[in-house]
């Protein structure tokens, strides 16, 4: 009886700390939101350079999907930020394997380096990439940026994978070896699809440190390769106009979308499937 | 690079030219990638570090200590004081703020967890300046947040909260709040719940419980978290900056004012050169303290 | 096994491929292209189509974050890549000094001719052969009618304490530091340590009054009622006349010298379209055109600014003429001062700046 009296006080705190729980998550995701709410908010002002809310209008909408540059910005954004994840990717990932197992000469030397990326100021790494650049007679732009993206990515990378990979049990690629696998299928059969989680929250950091920099693409960048963080950053001086808001906005609206439907799809899914087993007994 | 100077370790892996091939295809592009872009780099600001600036903001190539004795000067190191303490208190906030969410998240199916952590993400991928330029426009005297707060009866005149202190902690938060979820989450995630569950069938209460199995089991990500946001923290400049009204000086802006504005290179680059000292120091130290034999990050 | 490092190879340098390929991107028109890197949204886009029209040089816009930023980009060596820059005017001396810039052919650009005359022949460039003004800001005090205090005549009369955490004000060492050094009597660019250090002590008493600083969008907090003064450029000005009106807000009739800064249109050393560069500066010169600049810009972006060509200015409508923030009175315009490089002052001046800003207000 004392037993069943303690087990049903555990539930009921039990629920009591997940509605708590509920509460607490609503109120951190919404805190994260709330400059995102006033972002979309101002998408909607009347008033030229958003100083404050005047009336409500969809003109910078209009103006944003006939005729505005943005677009082109967004897309040398995506460019840059998809190539230089990609490259991080794949040096990280080789790279965090290689610095885990083996032992070579230089490897501390490498271990430590990867560090500087991510401590070193931006304008410092800024200006020496860009002499880099220059003494090396590559073209400032896209190109140079997506090298500049992927030097202060790759770090992040590493240490990510490092971190996963020390969490997973090396025997099984033992075995594929064992059973007369060579390396390269078992990097590609049995390493690689346990490395996923790790590979996606790398590929989710990487995107987002390069999709939001500014100060060393600043530096890098040459003709044709205006993103939007650099184009935002030189409107400031004029004030920011709200076809930037807007342009956001629709950015954030297709990714939530994107998550809510993808959520319902999977719920109906599972919900059909479920009904068809029961058809079935 | 690792260029045939490769030693192998004991274990029984057959040396030779084969022998090192895997070691070439892993660890070669990233010691290379490491080599020409950050190494090289470094080399060019720690060889600056030593020069002289020319009366028109040029680099003069003779040798001098004088930068790193000029680093000295009380009024340099209380800057580098005042932005250790403004990135330690944010990695605090961050990490009380973050780890119940991370717990949270944790608790639910991994599918739904991945879309979960995606939402935290997603603002993060639109311009931090358009972020800071909302949060300042909530803040206004005239702005949103006192028209609603006026329009409830909470408050009867403006509060007057633009620039302060309170609106940097708030916009260090929401702009660092991904890199401590991040890490926690997957720590978290990679937790063995079952722990818990024998630690409370013994009779430990919910706190003896979090203290000696759920912090000890997440440190790695804890750890995470803190490098991730810390070391960030410590050369942001921008959140300050413009919540802050202008008025602070942090370490950040000191070395960009020495490469733009003074141009003022060969200083600019012995306070870069301080800082990664530092930064690295600490590192060194939390590993030991820590007893990690690598940073686990995530 | 080396197939899969001869795969990994191929993969790494088809990335890299990609990634350098994705930069060259150009247009090809028959009359080549004009690179220019200059602010965001400070021309008119009408008149970059007209310009392209007639000449057949394809535009291209880079934009770029903070003067200092351009000036860096281009003594590194990365100026080459743009055939137009636009630094300003106190940078001038150390790109001129450093040989960072191309000499401009003035055969090529006869329209130079319609620049004011204080704008010809100036210091740093005494024959006119490696800048050419584009637009320009005054600095001075804006004050709202209503809520401010005091009357403002002088800079002194910023000190007052009735002002307590009421300014608005642009940011950066060269911007303040003057406006003591004038206030105190002396050269708005010492290079006197002494003189420096008065200022700084003078520029501690400003700080209470400082709302915030901020050298982008200080109009704001005047806007939105958090300052009733405001020390910020005229371009600034003119966005505050627009939402707050001559009945809120007034320019303060300074005695003092103000500062004047120049937004230069330089050729970055090794430039690759030259030519074209010139055929645009003298495009922009041209009375009519640079007119048709201001105006596209009134109607485009709202935004009003100073403008060097006198020529051009003379055919601009009244709305221009006439509108508050750049019809100040004659007198004050006249007593302007420059930013001139101060060179080794300037270790002095940010050690001052960097005291003045870590301590507690």
């Amino acid at each position: 009886m004392a037993e069943k009296q303690k087990l049903s006080k555990r539930l009921r705190r039990k629920r009591l700390g997940k509605r708590l729980g509920n509460v607490y998550a609503v109120l951190v995701y919404a805190f994260i939101y709330i400059p995102i709410a006033i972002m979309v908010l101002f998408s909607f002002n009347s008033q030229k350079h958003n100083y404050y809310f005047e009336s409500f209008t969809t003109e910078w909408y209009v103006k944003l999907f006939t005729h505005s540059d943005l677009w082109e910005y967004l897309v040398n954004s995506l460019i840059v930020a998809i190539a230089a994840t990609a490259i991080s990717i794949v040096i990280g990932v080789l790279g965090a394997m290689g610095l885990k197992r083996f032992e070579f000469k230089l490897k501390q030397v490498i271990s430590n380096s990867l560090y500087i990326p991510i401590v070193i100021p931006e304008v410092v790494l800024g200006i020496s990439l860009l002499m880099l650049f220059e003494m090396a007679h590559l073209p400032l732009g896209l190109g140079a940026m997506i090298l500049a993206h992927a030097t202060f990515c790759i770090p992040f990378v590493v240490i990510i994978m490092r971190g996963r990979m020390s969490g997973m049990d090396m025997s099984i690629e033992e075995a594929s070896q064992d059973l007369g696998a060579n390396r390269v299928t078992t990097f590609f059969r049995i390493t690689l699809p346990l490395l996923i989680p790790g590979i996606m929250s790398s590929a989710f950091m990487s995107f987002t440190l390069s999709i939001d920099d500014v100060i060393i693409s600043n530096f890098v960048s040459g003709p044709y390769s205006t993103t939007l963080p650099i184009k935002i950053l030189s409107m400031v001086k004029v004030g920011l106009k709200p076809d930037v808001n807007a342009l956001t906005t629709v950015m954030v609206a297709v990714l939530v979308l994107g998550i809510l439907i993808n959520s319902v799809v999977q719920a109906l899914w599972k919900k059909r499937a479920s009904t068809n087993i029961k058809t079935y007994f | 690079m690792s260029d045939g100077k490769v030693t192998l370790a004991a274990g029984g892996r057959r040396p030779g030219i084969r022998g090192k091939m895997p070691i070439f295809a892993t660890a070669g592009p990233v010691s290379f990638w490491m080599i020409i872009f950050v190494m090289l780099p470094l080399i060019y600001v720690f060889v600056i570090s030593f020069m002289t600036r020319t009366q028109y903001g040029g680099i003069e190539y003779s040798f001098t200590f004088d930068n790193y004795k000029e680093i000295l000067n009380p009024l340099y190191l209380k800057v580098i004081w005042k932005s250790l303490k403004l990135a330690f208190l944010t990695t605090v906030i961050c990490l009380v703020v973050g780890y119940p969410l991370a717990y949270w998240i944790a608790s639910k199916p991994s599918k739904l967890a991945a879309k979960l952590l995606m939402l935290v993400m997603i603002p993060y991928w639109t311009s931090s300046l358009v972020r800071l330029f909302s949060i300042n426009l909530l803040v206004m005297p005239n702005g949103l947040l006192n028209a609603f707060l006026l329009k409830l009866h909470l408050i009867s005149e403006p509060l007057d909260i633009l620039y302060s202190d309170g609106v940097v902690m708030l916009g260090l938060l929401v702009a660092m709040l991904p890199f401590s979820v991040l890490p926690l989450y997957s720590s978290i995630e990679k937790m063995d719940k079952s722990l818990i569950e024998a630690s409370k069938d013994l009779g430990a209460n919910a706190v003896t419980t979090f203290r000696k199995v759920t912090i000890p089991q997440t440190m790695p990500g804890i750890v995470g978290c803190t490098l991730l946001v810390f070391i960030p923290s410590l050369g942001m400049y921008y959140v300050p900056e413009m919540l802050g009204g202008g008025k602070v000086m942090l370490v950040g802006t000191l070395v960009k004012n020495q490469f733009l504005v003074t141009k003022n290179w060969p200083f600019g680059a012995s306070l870069a050169i301080l800082l990664i000292l530092i930064t690295l120091a600490m590192l060194w130290l939390y590993t030991r303290i820590g007893k990690l034999d690598d940073l686990e990050v995530c | 096994m080396k197939r899969a490092k001869k795969l990994i190879a191929v993969a790494l340098i088809g990335v890299m491929a990609l990634a350098f390929t994705a930069c060259g991107g150009g247009s090809s028109n028959d009359n080549g292209e004009v690179n220019i890197y200059m602010w965001s949204e400070y021309i008119s886009s009408d008149v970059i189509s007209a310009f392209e029209e007639e000449t057949g040089i394809t535009v291209n816009m880079s934009y770029m974050s903070t003067s200092e930023e351009a000036a860096a980009k281009i003594t590194s060596g990365g100026g080459s890549e743009y055939d137009i820059v636009m630094p300003c005017d106190a940078d001038m001396t150390g790109l001129i000094e450093g040989g960072y810039l191309e000499e401009m052919n003035l055969d090529n650009i006869p329209n130079w001719e319609n620049l004011g005359d204080a704008y010809k022949n100036r210091e740093f460039d005494p024959d006119n052969k490696y800048a050419m003004p584009y637009l320009m800001n005054y600095v001075y005090v804006v004050y709202n009618k209503e809520t401010c205090p005091v009357e403002i005549t002088k800079y002194e009369d910023l000190l007052d304490p009735q002002l307590k955490g009421q300014i608005a004000s642009v940011t950066g060492q060269r911007n303040l530091f003057p406006i003591a050094l004038v206030a105190l009597g002396y050269d708005p660019n010492s290079t006197d340590e002494g003189e420096i250090g008065e200022a700084y002590e003078w520029l501690q008493k400003l700080m209470p009054n400082i709302a915030g600083l901020d050298s982008d969008s200080a109009e704001t907090m005047l806007i939105n009622g958090a300052a009733s003064v405001g020390f910020f450029f005229d371009g600034q000005a003119a966005r505050a006349f627009e939402e707050m009106g001559t009945d809120k807000l007034a320019v303060a009739k300074l005695t003092d010298p103000i500062q004047l800064g120049v937004d230069e249109m330089v050729i970055p050393k090794d430039a690759k379209n030259k030519e074209n560069a010139e055929k645009f500066l003298n495009y922009i010169l041209d009375a009519d055109n640079c007119a048709a600049n201001l105006q596209g810009m009134m109607e485009e972006y709202g935004s009003y600014y100073t403008c060097p060509n006198s020529a051009a200015v003379e055919k601009m409508p009244t709305e221009y003429k006439e509108a508050p923030a750049i019809d100040i009175p004659q007198n004050m315009k006249d007593n302007y001062f420059l930013q001139l490089d101060v060179g080794d002052a300037a270790k002095v001046y940010d050690s001052y700046w960097t005291k003045l800003m870590s301590e507690e207000q």
